[in-house]
């Protein structure tokens, strides 16, 4: 049993827990979008403020978690970025349902399956963790009752993510039949004494990698991605964009440099390929994309791709690059997530790239945001993305993996054009039809405020990630 | 809960790779099998069979069918099913722990309560969002 | 020194404060503050320059680092800039050339609207705080900073009529192409880090020599083809001509100031790297001689005043890599210079002319003009001289030390690169000639239309014409001044003179005079030629010049095409043909059960399974396969 000693540990996460009660208890009492959304942020906060509380070192919480220094920073990452998805959301949906306060219970909820998975140090909490997480995604996709794309969405992704969960669990179960283990350092310790990996672990194996591959949106398990982007409403699109994917890379990380599982050869050409493919397919599939969502969904499954490059160096430098990239990536796109909803009106969402044409004559404030987020996620120079690629690429080439870093390079390069053109049309001339358009839902506070905020995190990191940089080293080493 | 899955278990499951600790499992897939082999073959066998040329040709009578089949269920049937399927689930948990009480003691009590605790809070939110009233 | 050391950010600190204040309150501010904005910085940048060059100018370098860019454990880039006589050179370049077109520019956009002035001008000082970026830069990732940066901004400023698609395609155009040799200085730099684990140029070049020759072979080779991206030469130098889409004054600064030199101040900078890597000196040469030759021969046929220009650019900067080529450093850096002075004066007179003429750029259709633009006409005939390398213009000095050294290198280098200068001074004045004598040919409207532009203008023009004239001075072989090559003895710091001369005065002298009676000639044969114009249709070698080889249609064939199809296919084919296509056989032969099962999902979800359970059968089998 957990004692109660071990309680300030998990602190986060019972913040968050506890939040999600509250907000159902409050519902039953008394509807109240303004309060909820509220109180959803202070826990958010809350939470995030409460790792300064936990201990430094490394601690295991029964034999499911350990609180290191690793899992409190990607706490706190989740938990920013539950922040801003919630503040986002307010008056989108205020604008475009009229139900909206479960949505945050179910924010919470998913959150929370993040927030456990960062710390899992063990195959059922991490399973435990991703059913939390896809249940209350299912929910939260298909949340605009009226948008007949939105429910088809969702249970586009409800059919999808059961079959990926059901591969992952058989694979756990051979894994577990093939080590006796299901904590991460008893496999680590049952590889290492077998030392050729067998059939039935192989199997396994390859299943996980099926499981994780699916959440993380890495091809070729990447289909369901633009569809959900596009279907589902475009907070619940940031959130999978970033919390869902970070926290299970998060594990991945977790799971391949605790155990050791990469130094075998044979995972380590599987993931080289799966990057490969998801850096080109990404970003090739992205350049004829006319829809915005879905151009961000291809090139996350591009930016995912680069992760992985910095995830097969397998070094702390590997690890520092992945973790910074991360950041880097989480900032652009709830950036531009934030965009999308910023210019969606009542009827819907600005998709088009068209919607935003001519944007900079009239928003010159906005368009120059979405601008830098475009560049940043393109990687130009004095921006956070150009960083992130730089460090990805350093730490591929100190190991020498140069395929991966050459297919990375080209891709970013392919990928510029479908950023530009974005960044082209924002600047061109004005858009015609736009007497007719409603206006936009995006409000100066709290929305354009935390564009600004974003943005200038964009080019600060750009400018002097020595700040961050410098945290990031002090928790990479930990891991192993 | 969980702890039932670990160290102890995980010990005993080491060395069961080998094929002979397949053997339970073997006979048992081959009597289930064979059950259903037999009882197929026995009704086969004893069943009275008197074959007429009425028998061979279909049989029609009743009203006429219309419509489809499929009909749009109303959806109070799906969400009390759901939610008799949560709370039976939660029933479930709470074997493993009758079996174990006098074991887990105290703390075991109050892990309980609190799991008990949070599903009353979601029944408030069932019971006040109306999610149980039949008629409206 | 210290002090320099100290203050040095500076230079590129306030075009970057005007483009932020230009950029940001381009509504609010008035057009004659946005231009002093503009104007002013770089002002201020090039009075800084001037100091930081007396500084250096005792032989003084240093670098000054500020703080650290990035660092990942034992790796650092710190954010540092290289103050020595190379760098400062530049500076000077940069900013004087630059304050000069920035002033032509108040007149020559005057016609915009205040927001797109504002926005032209923000354009135009970012683009001189990249350059001054990736010149200043101490290291290669602070270069490569400022060399993303000109691209971008190239891309912003030739696009900048973005209403007209034809101009926004050739922004594209000069984007990829710099595209692909950002790919290569990339893969070059990250060579560097692995092989040396430093990317400062100090650290770099003293490990150079302890680096293998393949190694240093491939980062020249690869830092050579980002230089012939970014300076215009063959393979990826089509971009050039076409960037002649943006404003005149853009096309000024692109062609004498930036963007093309940032090749040629890299290879310049990397010397130490070349110099140990003799296949890759070779490749350098005989590139540059051919894009020289090759670009001078299109050059000959263009009827587009611009795009003769931009040729000539071309073939200018051909010759510059040539130097490079063999070696002769200095004399590639001189002739940076007097070009960065002769190009930017006949930009700017071209861009006089067009602005007389109501935006006609067709020299088919000019012609009479040196009677109403007297000024512009002697500036340009001052450029036409210069560029052709008559005595005592600047030409002359910079393109004879040039040919010098390919004489001493090899025979056949210097034959050939004659008989480039030949070319040059011929399709040089076919266009002077066309453009100015002879009788006009463009309609009556157009002719009494034409007049003198107005101060604003010319007196930038006439700066130029002066220092195209004397620029050469800087530069006097010892053959007529003993000591008077001031520009050398300037570099050498950095750049210090290889070996002593192997020719002969006598030789040199009756070189330079075989040169100059040679190029004397080709300007009276143009003369007769193109005194009296009439239009006619170009058949054979003629029409395949005019074309330009026809090497945009080559690439349009081979690279674009193609990938423009692979696109298409992987969009439109793979994901619903292919992928669906397998649905499709797959379930056929799995009989009718699975038709059930389809018949309660959508199609498309069926398949992303399918596509799943594959790949993870690939996976395994992939394991499987691999075990042993």
């Amino acid at each position: 049993m957990i004692s109660l000693t071990g309680l300030n540990l998990i602190l986060p996460q019972l913040i968050i827990a506890l939040a999600a009660i509250i907000v159902m208890l409050s519902i039953a009492v008394k509807r109240c979008h303004r309060f909820t959304n509220l109180f959803t942020l202070l826990s958010f906060a809350a939470a995030a403020i409460s790792v300064l509380y936990i201990p430094r070192g490394s601690f295991g919480v029964s034999s499911l978690f350990v609180v290191d220094g690793f899992g409190k920073f990607f706490t706190v990452l989740i938990a920013c970025a539950g922040f801003v998805i919630t503040l986002m959301s307010y008056h989108y949906l205020n604008a475009r349902e009229k139900r909206n306060e479960e949505y945050y219970i179910l924010l919470l909820l998913s959150s929370l399956g993040a927030l456990t998975m960062v710390i899992s140090n063990h195959f059922v909490s991490f399973f435990l963790s991703l059913e939390v997480l896809s249940v209350s995604l299912y929910a939260l996709i298909g949340y605009l009752k009226e948008e007949p794309a939105g429910i088809e969405s969702g249970i586009k992704y409800l059919v999808l993510a059961a079959v990926s969960s059901s591969f992952l669990l058989f694979g756990i179960a051979l894994i577990y039949m093939q080590t006796g283990h299901l904590d991460l350092s008893g496999i680590a310790a049952g590889l290492s004494s077998s030392g050729e990996f067998s059939g039935v672990f192989i199997a396994g194996l390859a299943m996980v990698i099926v499981g994780i591959g699916f959440k993380m949106a890495l091809v070729p398990f990447h289909l369901w991605t633009p569809d959900i982007y596009a279907g589902a409403s475009a907070p619940v699109s940031a959130f999978v964009a970033t919390v869902s994917k970070g926290a299970v890379f998060a594990f991945l990380l977790r799971l391949f440099y605790s155990t050791g599982g990469l130094e075998n050869k044979n995972v380590w050409t599987v993931f080289t390929i799966i990057a490969v493919a998801s850096m080109l397919f990404g970003n090739w599939l992205a350049l004829r994309q006319q829809n915005i969502k879905r151009l961000l969904a291809y090139s996350s499954i591009g930016h995912l791709g680069y992760l992985m490059v910095a995830f097969l160096a397998i070094t702390d430098r590997g690890m520092q690059a992945a973790t910074f990239y991360l950041v880097v990536y989480f900032t652009g796109m709830l950036a531009a997530f934030g965009t999308v909803i910023y210019m969606s009106n009542k009827k819907g969402e600005a998709l088009y790239i068209d919607d935003y044409r001519g944007l900079f004559w009239k928003k010159p404030w906005l368009a120059a945001i979405f601008t830098t987020v475009m560049l940043s996620l393109a990687g130009i120079p004095l921006t956070a993305g150009f960083l992130g690629k730089l460090y990805l690429l350093t730490a591929g080439t100190e190991v020498g993996i140069w395929l991966l870093v050459i297919v990375l390079v080209v891709s970013s390069g392919i990928g510029l054009f479908y950023y530009l053109r974005v960044v082209a049309v924002m600047f061109a001339g004005k858009n015609e039809n736009e007497a007719s358009s409603e206006p936009v839902i995006g409000k100066i506070f709290p929305h354009g405020l935390v564009l600004t905020l974003l943005f200038l995190l964009l080019l600060w990191f750009g400018v002097y990630p020595s700040s961050l940089l410098e945290i990031i080293q002090q928790i990479a080493s930990v891991i192993r | 809960m969980i702890y039932l899955l670990q160290e102890e278990l995980s010990k005993k499951v080491m060395d069961v790779n080998d094929i002979a600790s397949y053997l339970p499992i073997g006979i048992q897939i081959v009597c289930a099998a064979g059950l259903v082999a037999f009882l197929m073959l026995v009704t086969h066998l004893l069943g009275p069979k008197r074959k007429t040329a009425d028998k061979l040709q279909s049989f029609t009578s009743g009203i006429e069918s219309h419509g489809d089949a499929r009909q749009p269920v109303a959806i109070k049937y799906f969400l009390v099913a759901i939610l008799f399927v949560l709370f039976d689930v939660e029933v479930i948990f709470f074997y493993p722990y009758a079996v174990n009480f006098k074991g887990l003691g105290w703390s075991g009590f109050w892990a309980v309560l609190l799991f008990v605790g949070f599903f009353l809070c979601g029944f408030i939110y069932i019971i006040k969002k109306g999610a149980l009233k039949w008629e409206e | 020194m210290q002090n320099a050391l100290q203050l040095v950010w500076l230079i590129p600190f306030f075009p970057l404060i005007g483009f932020l204040i230009n950029g940001l309150f381009r509504k609010q501010l008035s057009k004659s503050l946005i231009a002093l904005t503009g104007c002013g910085t770089i002002l201020v940048s090039f009075i800084l320059s001037v100091w930081v060059f007396l500084q250096v100018k005792n032989g003084n370098s240093d670098v000054a680092e500020y703080f650290n860019f990035i660092s990942a454990g034992s790796f650092k880039v710190p954010f540092a800039f290289q103050v020595d006589a190379l760098s400062s050179l530049f500076l000077l370049i940069i900013t004087g050339i630059g304050f000069i077109i920035h002033v032509y520019s108040t007149s020559y956009m005057k016609d915009e609207t205040g927001e797109h002035y504002g926005r032209y001008f923000s354009y135009l000082n970012l683009f001189v705080f990249s350059m001054l970026l990736l010149v200043m830069g101490a290291n290669y990732v602070i270069m490569y900073l400022g060399w993303e940066g000109v691209a971008l901004c190239s891309y912003l400023l030739i696009g900048y009529w973005f209403k007209n698609t034809e101009y926004s395609k050739a922004a594209n155009k000069a984007f990829i192409m710099n595209r692909v040799g950002d790919f290569a200085f990339l893969l070059a730099l990250f060579w560097i880090v692995s092989k040396t684990g430093s990317v400062s140029f100090d650290v770099v070049f003293s490990k150079a020599s302890a680096l293998g020759t393949s190694d240093v072979t491939i980062i020249t080779l690869l830092l050579f083809i980002g230089a012939t991206a970014k300076s215009a030469q063959i393979p990826l130098y089509t971009w050039l001509p076409d960037a002649m889409a943006g404003p005149t004054p853009v096309s000024a600064l692109i062609h004498a100031a930036t963007m093309v030199n940032a090749g040629i101040y890299m290879v310049t900078r990397s010397k130490a790297l070349y110099s140990l890597a003799p296949l890759s000196q070779d490749v350098i040469a005989i590139t540059g001689l051919a894009t020289a030759i090759l670009a001078a021969t299109i050059a000959m046929k263009q009827n587009d005043i611009k795009k003769v220009l931009a040729y000539s650019t071309v073939s200018q900067l051909g010759y510059i890599f040539l130097a490079l080529g063999v070696g002769a450093y200095t004399a590639g850096i001189f002739h940076v210079m007097t070009h960065a002075f002769f190009k930017a004066l006949l930009f700017l007179a071209a861009g006089s002319v067009i602005h007389a003429m109501g935006g006609e750029q067709d020299i088919r259709r000019m012609g009479g003009m040196k009677g109403k633009l007297k000024i512009t006409y002697i500036t340009f005939l001052v450029g036409c001289l210069a560029i052709s390398g008559i005595p005592p213009f600047s030409g002359f000095f910079s393109k004879d030390a040039i040919l010098l050294s390919a004489y001493e290198h090899n025979k056949i280098l210097y034959v050939v690169a004659l008989f480039g200068a030949l070319l040059t001074a011929y399709y040089m004045f076919r266009l002077l000639f066309l453009t100015f004598n002879g009788s006009f040919r463009g309609t009556e409207e157009q002719q009494h239309h034409l007049h003198e532009s107005p101060a604003a203008m010319t007196i930038p023009l006439i700066i130029l014409a002066v220092l195209s004239f004397a620029g050469g001075f800087a530069g006097i072989p010892d053959i007529f001044l003993k000591g008077g090559d001031a520009i050398a003895e300037f570099l050498s710091p950095v750049l210090p003179p290889e070996g002593g001369k192997t020719v002969s005065h006598s030789t040199e002298l009756i070189l330079m005079l075989l040169t100059t009676v040679l190029v004397l000639a080709v300007i009276v044969l143009a003369w007769f030629r193109f005194r009296k114009y009439k239009p006619e249709e170009e058949k054979g070698l003629g029409k395949f010049l005019k074309n330009k080889w026809y090497v945009d249609e080559l690439y349009e064939k081979i690279i674009i095409n193609p990938l423009d199809r692979f696109g298409a296919f992987l969009s439109n084919v793979f994901d619903r043909s292919v992928v669906d296509g397998l649905v499709n056989i797959v379930g056929r032969l799995v009989n009718y059960g699975s038709r059930q099962v389809r018949l309660l999902q959508s199609g498309q979800v069926t398949s992303y399974v399918l596509l799943m359970v594959l790949s993870m059968l690939l996976i395994m089998a992939v394991q499987f396969f691999l075990r042993k």
